[in-house]
């Protein structure tokens, strides 16, 4: 009787203890599938991302025909070339009586092309690149990066005979945004001070207005600041137009600003008033130096905004030595015949900084998006 | 909204009288020479472009010739401009179309990237990287990833068996193009999202998780309406901006063919640009510029009404 009970007992216990394991391996396959099918989720997102970036770069590689080849390769291919006599001609797999050989073409004319053997150039063959639906040609391809494309691409201009290239485009892009930058920190940052320490009366009804600014759409100002600066102050092919405005506060960056120059304490302020500083020592000695994280968010903000604008520059840059990268490959794909591949490289040159300024600077980034939530 | 930018009773304050102390008055000097670079600027740069075009839209303006008053024969000339109306209607399917669907993109890729995976961090970045391309440089990779025959787009279909449309060539195609280059770079509103969904408070979710709501009952009843105002934020910005919208359509059909195919990308902007600087009809451009404005703000007033509603402020 006694030993039964143990028995029966002993037995429960290892029922009770395989569930256990049964129902911690079920929850373990459920969160296994689970963590599937989130991994798998965001991983078939993150292609639609990354795809383009990387069509970009594989386009940027690749040789003029092989950007047209259908369907497109993934990667960047080129013939596989010989030299023979000075020439580098490509090779070819052609089918021929005594089976496929490999042979370089010469030249081709009315669809028939002309070979050589590479080892016995004297020795010459006609045949068609194609019967019908057989393949009687086929060049020999191999991986292939042309890195050459990259400096073609930068030497050139978008219009040719003007003498301007890209390396000048991504030169007026760099002073532009520069000077951009300069402007911006000066201007901003006194007005934001003003609004977050100094209290002068009018000082909220003020600031509404400042951010009320904001609402109103860049077209009710564009054509007037168009006239004054193109009629009244003959600044058309200018960067004037493009940098000046900088020097003038505007309601993101005084509000950014403002916003942290609130979170540094009052009392640090008060204790320099009562020393005698005056404001202005204030403001450049305590609080500035104190700001170096926005105003680093400030900087990079300003730069990505000059860098990318297109707007300003399309209506105040016609000429093409004063154009900015973006007006440069506006104008570059313009014309009739579209180089892809020196397209791509010139738009991988001209979004690069901003690559490495983000990796440099991600949480500044990341911080400036949270606080104004910039678009663009 | 007014306690989060920190300017309460804004309406309700002293007005400034005649019974400043030294040290008020002091102050005011002070704050006014601080605030020379946004006066002065505004009244260059916002003030007077603004009194300008709101005289222009009245009136026929050529450079170098004089004013001709005409009343509001430009605002009536909308009317009866077939451009006009398609401008407006084609930006109006942006506004209703692509904004929600781009804000509805980024709320479940900010979800997908809320959760606890191995590599997090790589996926945010792959994320968001695309919004800092430069928007032409940007642009023309869209158009050729949407080429017919040689992008990555329509071979990706075929290996699925889908037949590609032919994107920017197609009048019905073409828009739809435009929203997808927008949601490839909308990093910046998933980041937005992003950091909403990280002050949800977790408490919130686990006491729901305990009472047996499943994943999807939490995300309906609890994160979403906490993260309310954050798509009020985004609906109005990226409503505000889709109404301007002007640089992508501008690059993905150049100077001479702006609108094509068959003005199906003539967004409202680029019509205004078109009248304003390539037919320069100024006063009209500027009439439109103010209707722009006008409808604008009723829509902003309008989704703050209606927000009043759907929007959860905690708090």
């Amino acid at each position: 009787m006694d030993t039964d009970l143990s028995l029966e007992r002993s037995r429960v216990r290892r029922e009770s203890e395989q569930e256990r394991r049964a129902s911690r391996r079920r929850k373990g396959l459920r969160n296994f599938l689970k963590s599937l099918f989130s991994h798998g989720l965001i991983n078939l997102v993150g292609l639609f991302f990354l795809i383009p970036f990387i069509w970009m770069l594989s386009t940027a590689f690749k040789t003029d025909q092989d950007v047209f080849h259908t369907p497109p390769r993934w990667l960047p291919y080129d013939n596989v070339r010989v030299e023979l006599n000075g020439q580098q001609l490509p090779l070819y797999n052609v089918r021929t009586a005594q089976g496929v050989r490999k042979l370089a073409l010469v030249k081709i004319a009315a669809g028939v092309g002309t070979f050589v053997d590479p080892q016995d150039p004297l020795q010459q063959l006609q045949s068609k690149f194609q019967q019908g639906t057989t393949v009687l040609a086929e060049p020999i391809m191999q991986i292939s990066f042309q890195w050459h494309n990259y400096p073609d691409a930068m030497s050139r201009g978008s219009r040719p005979g003007v003498g301007a290239s890209f390396w000048v485009y991504f030169e007026n892009s760099l002073v532009i945004a520069f000077f951009t930058i300069v402007g911006t920190l000066l201007a901003n940052t006194p007005v934001a001070y003003a609004f977050a320490r100094i209290k002068f009366p009018g000082r909220e009804i003020l600031f509404v207005i400042v951010l009320a600014t904001m609402m109103l759409p860049y077209q009710v100002t564009m054509i007037p600041i168009y006239l004054f600066f193109n009629d009244f102050l003959h600044w058309k092919n200018t960067f004037l137009p493009l940098i000046i405005p900088a020097f003038f506060a505007n309601a993101y960056d005084v509000f950014l600003l403002r916003q942290f120059f609130r979170t540094i304490p009052e009392e640090m302020c008060d204790a320099a008033r009562v020393d005698g500083a005056s404001e202005w020592q204030i403001f450049t000695r305590i609080v500035l130096p104190l700001s170096v994280p926005v105003l680093a968010t400030v900087t990079v903000f300003t730069f990505l905004y000059a860098w990318n604008d297109f707007t300003g520059p399309l209506l105040f840059l016609d000429k093409p030595n004063m154009f900015t990268m973006a007006l440069g490959l506006r104008d570059f794909q313009g014309q009739r015949t579209m180089v892809w591949n020196q397209l791509m490289a010139a738009s991988v040159v001209f979004t690069v900084p901003i690559v490495i300024a983000f990796f440099f600077a991600q949480k500044t980034f990341i911080q400036g998006i949270k606080l104004t939530g910039l678009k663009e | 909204m007014q306690d989060w930018l920190g300017t309460k009773n804004v309406f309700k304050q002293k007005s400034p009288g005649v019974h400043w102390s030294r040290r008020t008055r002091q102050n005011f000097w002070l704050g006014m020479i601080f605030l020379l670079p946004w006066t002065i600027g505004f009244i260059l740069f916002t003030f007077y472009p603004m009194a300008a075009s709101f005289v222009y839209s009245f009136a026929e303006y050529h450079t170098r010739k004089p004013l001709v008053w005409v009343g509001l024969d430009n605002y009536v000339a909308m009317f009866t401009d077939k451009l006009f109306w398609i401008s407006l209607e084609n930006t109006l399917y942006m506004v209703a179309i692509g904004v929600p669907l781009t804000l509805l993109a980024s709320f479940l890729c900010a979800v997908l990237l809320n959760l606890k995976v191995r590599g997090q961090s790589i996926y945010r970045v792959i994320y968001f990287l695309p919004s800092i391309v430069p928007t032409v440089a940007s642009t023309l990779l869209w158009l050729w990833i949407l080429n017919p025959q040689s992008g990555v787009m329509n071979t990706l279909l075929g290996y699925l068996g889908i037949p590609g449309p032919n994107w920017l060539g197609n009048p019905n195609w073409s828009k739809p193009s435009l929203i997808l280059l927008g949601m490839w770079g909308m990093g910046s509103t998933i980041v937005i999202y992003l950091s909403g969904l990280q002050d949800v408070p977790t408490h919130l979710l686990e006491a729901a998780e305990l009472d047996g709501a499943s994943w999807l009952q939490r995300l309906r009843y609890i994160t979403i309406p906490m993260v309310s105002p954050i798509t009020l934020f985004n609906l109005i910005t990226g409503m505000i901006w889709m109404f301007q919208y002007f640089a992508q359509a501008y690059v993905f059909r150049g100077t001479n063919d702006l609108g094509a195919p068959l003005d199906s990308t003539l967004f409202y902007s680029v019509y205004l640009y078109q009248a304003g600087f390539q037919y320069l009809k100024i006063g009209y451009a500027s009439a439109m510029a103010w209707v722009l404005f006008l409808i604008i703000l009723a829509c902003t007033l309008l989704m703050l009404k209606v927000s009043e509603r759907f929007t959860y402020y905690a708090g």
